[in-house]
């Protein structure tokens, strides 16, 4: 496999070595490595472990755009940039990466391709499942490579090829995504799972969504009780209810 | 008051800064110090992108700072002034101390030489001894990462 090949497969597990204290810095240099074995094949060995050191060392993104610093800290070795620059786009970049992913994926895709699911599964059935998890991962693969070949060609520049890139408007637009995205799965998968119950169960539903939403609101509770939180809540709820009704 | 916040952060403009502490503050602006930053149209370049929609980002050397902090205190706007390092801060407490009322500590990461003293504060000895020479000169110094979190005076560090 080529360098490039390794270093693509490694930033996949970016933050499987994941600390407090350098955060993602130590998968950034393991991801790094081979590109920087490469470069520094023929030249001495002290050279090439003080570039591996100076990427491991602490740093913070999104671990979807890591590719970008990973690619952009390799372009500059071969560069020459001198190692204090280096360690200064590093820095430079974690925030503009860990904003615009934050936005892009979190708050915009990953809404998204589920609400799409969940509108899919009374059609598809539960093949939704399998088929999300492929997209999903298909789409990390496809942006972590983009990721990585934009910082290779681009180096010290990267800041600039990101402004003029699809990114900065794409994390911008991607909340309405996420929003329209769940606005038409949750609707259309509730009406399918209610589909034949009596109004019962209709009114189960009402009522869980309007104290969750009060919750929610509430002043004293809305700290403490998020939409994640009610919602694994209201999971274990139905998972018992199913298990006592077998 | 439209100095809302001083805060050494070695990532500088990011998330915790802009969404954290920007938005429950009401940031409308971003003052970042930094002598090699304030010389670097491409890394300014990324610390823009990272600013929130309708948050303005200025970038100022530490002597352009000392300079311009009376003016920036009298700016109507809501604005943090962010450091990448406590020296800087330190310089700028020195220069006006009627107008730095108090120094956040809000992330200062792992290097060689650092011991942790927090998730999100590791010092070396020089940097302790700043921090106790300053609140001995009547620095207010307190480590808080977000609004949220605890905050942990220096004396506890």
């Amino acid at each position: 496999m080529t360098p490039r090949g390794q270093t693509l497969i490694r930033l996949l597990g970016v933050q499987a070595a994941w600390t407090y204290e350098r955060m993602a810095g130590i998968g950034v240099g393991h991801a790094a490595a081979p590109l920087l074995r490469s470069h520094y094949r023929d030249r001495p060995p002290e050279e090439r472990r003080a570039a591996v050191a100076r990427s491991a060392e602490y740093f913070n993104s999104h671990p979807y755009l890591a590719g970008v610093a990973v690619g952009a800290v390799v372009r500059a070795e071969r560069d020459g940039v001198p190692g204090p620059a280096i360690s200064r786009l590093r820095t430079a970049l974690s925030g503009p990466l860990g904003a615009m992913g934050d936005q892009l994926i979190w708050a915009g895709e990953v809404p998204a391709m589920m609400g799409i699911a969940l509108a899919a599964l009374p059609w598809i059935g539960w093949w939704t499942v399998p088929l999300l998890l492929v997209a999903h991962n298909a789409w990390r693969f496809w942006i972590t490579r983009w990721g990585l070949d934009l910082g290779l060609a681009e180096g010290l520049n990267v800041g600039a090829a990101l402004q003029r890139s699809w990114l900065p408007r794409a994390a911008s637009d991607a909340q309405r995504a996420g929003a329209f995205g769940v606005g038409l799965g949750v609707p259309i998968v509730a009406g399918w799972l209610l589909a034949g119950t009596d109004g019962t169960g209709t009114l189960l539903v009402l009522g869980a969504a309007t104290a969750g939403l009060g919750l929610m609101l509430w002043p004293r509770t809305r700290t403490r009780i998020t939409g994640v939180r009610f919602g694994l809540a209201l999971m274990v709820v139905a998972l018992l209810y199913m298990a006592g009704a077998r | 008051m439209p100095l809302v916040l001083f805060r050494v952060d070695d990532r500088l403009v990011h998330g915790q800064v802009v969404i954290g502490w920007g938005r429950p503050l009401g940031a409308r602006s971003i003052v970042l110090v930094d002598d090699a930053v304030a010389a670097s149209p491409w890394e300014q370049d990324l610390y823009r992108m990272a600013a929130a929609d309708g948050v303005a980002i200025a970038f100022a050397s530490t002597d352009e700072a000392i300079d311009q902090l009376p003016s920036w205190a009298a700016d109507p706007r809501a604005t943090i002034l962010l450091t990448g390092d406590l020296e800087t801060m330190a310089a700028l407490w020195r220069a006006h101390p009627e107008v730095v009322t108090q120094i956040n500590l809000g992330g200062i990461h792992h290097r060689d030489g650092r011991h942790e003293k927090l998730r999100y504060l590791y010092l070396d000895e020089a940097e302790e001894a700043l921090i106790a020479r300053l609140g001995e000169h009547g620095a207010r110094i307190v480590a808080q990462d977000l609004p949220t979190s605890p905050a942990v005076g220096a004396d506890a560090l």
